[in-house]
């Protein structure tokens, strides 16, 4: 990019003031040189606006990206989403009835006592590790860490290809707490023994 | 310093000074900290539980002939489930005597059965696991342990941890005699022995049969 | 009525005062009105009135963050519709719940009530892997993320504190070896549990407690957070698109 700086400043200053009084384009070179019309060799006139890095000249190629109206395609997303959910609820709810066992006896432990699913995966690791260690390390770390991820990744890319190390990281993470959860909920029977499903589901939503 | 003609001369604190305007604007941060702080306490304060029966406050037992004719086999060793607040109440030298006898000699004891009235070695355990908070059973008859069916935490008649995933023996509650009146104290849990605590029945979870685990 | 009074029927209530009132402008038909439509609305205004099209796509957003603000309204609505037959008192509360399977007409309210749950938390948890997955948590978006993580938290605290309000054995017991377990946490020793469950064990305190965190304190501070969250999307250049 080639970039000419103005020659000096007084031309600049005088060029406007300068203009209404001399003679009318017509002869170009005579007088000051002022902002001619485009592709006239030797009457355009640069100043540096802004100096753009070599980086972010990328963007410029790129065409802004096109939008479309909330009213309707979004709404209509939304409104398509939230109606087939709805159905999805009352079908389900209509057909698979809500787990409700004998009342509440503190006094009678069932031979299963189990957490509600999502803390399964929790529960799976506080039986390996000593609870304390577990108990300090997985909550705190696992939250902590959640929360820090932005602060963690500064890279300023986005896409998948340029964060192969976080992608790897963070899908492990997840894909291990599934794996644990998936233990902790179907693998697992009284007194915590490894159960396989097929000989017992010790599961309750 | 500048000279102004309608406010006069214009100055601020001197080094080592506060001027008013941040002095107030201090207070005011500090006050309003004491203010936070006040409200949480008190939100604290007020939703601060105060049991005044049943776990959580002074339980009164009664006398060992109480508790003998309520469970004819304590005398015999094995603990009386106290269930209003979730108890075991050990016999000590006759649960040890019960042990020894079971172990087939592989505990030794001092005592011997019936032991009806042991006067202060009496224990309260709560039969609430220390491990995830499961309902500990009655002595497995196998092994003469506490096995949590739950997750298989193991402990000895006197709540020591033997086995399984739980951090420490089984929580107690301090037990007093009042004349010959048991009391037992719930409104703070002692916790339970850290694991390694073995003052009585050194066996092994290999040695023998268990109900869980 | 003829067509024709009909028609001025129709023409009168649209010239009203009243309707012009409650709507500023006509059909949303044309692109004037639609912007106007969504920017008018306090509700719709929650959008922006356009959007790239390629950051609405299903494949890149899998609607899951709409989804689960969804889920929360239903759990809101069935929640409310619920506590009209629901006392949390021990002796009650079991008995309540069977009513309202046996007893109370369209019975699946409940259902709906603990599917919707179950479903918020997949969905939310979806979102958070979308999120991450583009990379929509980068500059400037850091502090909804945290905002997130703490939706994620109040989500799992909602679902667990409603667990235990049917006060069947399942309930009661899943909630004693969760909170054991949240104790097993630093700093977390017997007196948060003592606080927490009103008591030394479950009980008619851990119920109350529960209850009313489950229906007014967590729905409140998620609502609130919701706030925050949406209008963060919003400052910090909306939805985000694929790179």
């Amino acid at each position: 990019m080639t970039i000419e700086k103005r020659p000096n400043a007084t031309a600049d200053k005088n060029a406007p003031t300068q203009a209404p009084s001399e003679a009318p384009l017509a002869a170009p070179g005579a007088g000051p040189k002022l902002p001619g019309p485009p592709g006239v060799p030797g009457t355009e006139r640069f100043r540096l606006l802004a100096y753009v890095k070599q980086e972010s000249m990328v963007r410029v190629d790129k065409r802004p990206d096109e939008t479309v109206l909330t009213w309707p395609h979004l709404l209509r997303a939304e409104f398509v989403m939230l109606m087939l959910m709805t159905a999805l609820l009352v079908v389900v709810s209509a057909f698979i009835r809500a787990p409700l066992e004998e009342m509440a006896n503190p006094v009678i432990t069932p031979h299963v006592a189990k957490a509600p699913w999502y803390f399964l995966g929790l529960q799976e690791l506080l039986s390996y590790f000593n609870a304390t260690v577990a108990g300090v390390l997985v909550i705190p770390v696992y939250l902590g860490g959640l929360m820090l991820i932005p602060f963690i990744d500064r890279t300023p890319y986005r896409a998948a290809r340029d964060r192969k190390l976080m992608w790897v990281f963070f899908l492990c993470l997840m894909i291990g707490g599934l794996i644990i959860t998936f233990i902790g909920s179907f693998f697992r029977g009284p007194s915590w023994q490894w159960v396989w499903p097929w000989e017992g589901l010790f599961f309750t939503l | 310093m500048t000279q102004h003609t309608s406010y006069g001369e214009v100055h601020g604190p001197r080094a080592g000074e506060i001027s008013r305007r941040g002095f107030m604007r201090r207070m005011l941060g500090i006050g309003t900290g004491i203010l936070s702080l006040q409200f949480l306490g008190g939100t604290i304060a007020f939703l601060w539980p105060n049991v005044t029966e049943g776990l959580g406050a002074e339980i009164t037992l009664g006398t060992a002939e109480d508790i003998n004719s309520a469970a004819p086999d304590w005398a015999q060793g094995l603990p009386y489930i106290y269930n209003p607040a979730r108890l075991f109440v050990v016999n000590v030298p006759a649960g040890k005597a019960r042990v020894a006898q079971e172990s087939g000699g592989a505990v030794e004891a001092e005592a011997s059965l019936p032991v009806p009235d042991p006067g202060e070695d009496v224990l309260a355990l709560w039969r609430k696991c220390p491990h995830l908070g499961c309902q500990v059973p009655q002595l497995c008859e196998f092994s003469q342990w506490f096995e949590c069916l739950c997750h298989g935490s193991q402990y000895t008649i006197l709540g020591e941890y033997r086995a399984g995933p739980a951090p420490r023996g089984m929580d107690r509650f301090p037990m007093r005699l009042d004349g010959d009146v048991y009391i037992v104290d719930t409104r703070e849990v002692e916790s339970g022995p850290p694991p390694g605590t073995v003052t009585f029945d050194d066996r092994e979870p290999g040695d023998m049969q268990h109900c869980a685990g | 009525m003829s067509d024709g009074s009909g028609n001025r029927m129709t023409r009168w209530l649209k010239e009203s005062t009243v309707w012009r009132s409650l709507f500023r402008h006509g059909v949303p038909r044309d692109r004037r009105t639609r912007v106007m439509a969504v920017m008018s609305n306090v509700f719709l205004h929650l959008h922006p009135v356009a959007v790239r099209k390629s950051g609405i796509r299903l494949s890149f957003t899998w609607c899951m963050g709409g989804l689960t603000f969804f889920l929360f309204l239903a759990e809101v609505v069935s929640g409310v519709l619920l506590m009209f037959y629901y006392r949390p008192v021990i002796e009650y509360a079991y008995q309540d719940i069977q009513d309202l399977r046996a007893h109370v007409t369209l019975g699946i309210l409940r259902e709906i009530h603990r599917w919707g749950a179950h479903a918020m938390i997949i969905s939310i948890w979806l979102h958070m892997m979308r999120v991450f997955l583009t990379g929509s948590y980068k500059p400037p978006r850091e502090f909804n993320w945290i905002v997130g993580v703490f939706l994620l938290v109040l989500t799992m605290l909602l679902s667990f504190t409603g667990y235990l309000l049917p006060w069947d054995q399942l309930a009661i017991w899943a909630i004693t070896v969760g909170t054991q377990m949240a104790l097993y946490a630093p700093l977390a020793g017997p007196e948060s549990s003592f606080l927490i469950l009103g008591g030394i064990e479950i009980g008619q305190g851990t119920l109350l407690r529960f209850y009313v965190a489950h229906v007014v304190l967590f729905p409140l501070v998620t609502a609130i957070l919701l706030i925050v969250h949406f209008w963060r999307i919003r400052k910090d250049g909306g939805i985000s698109g694929p790179v």
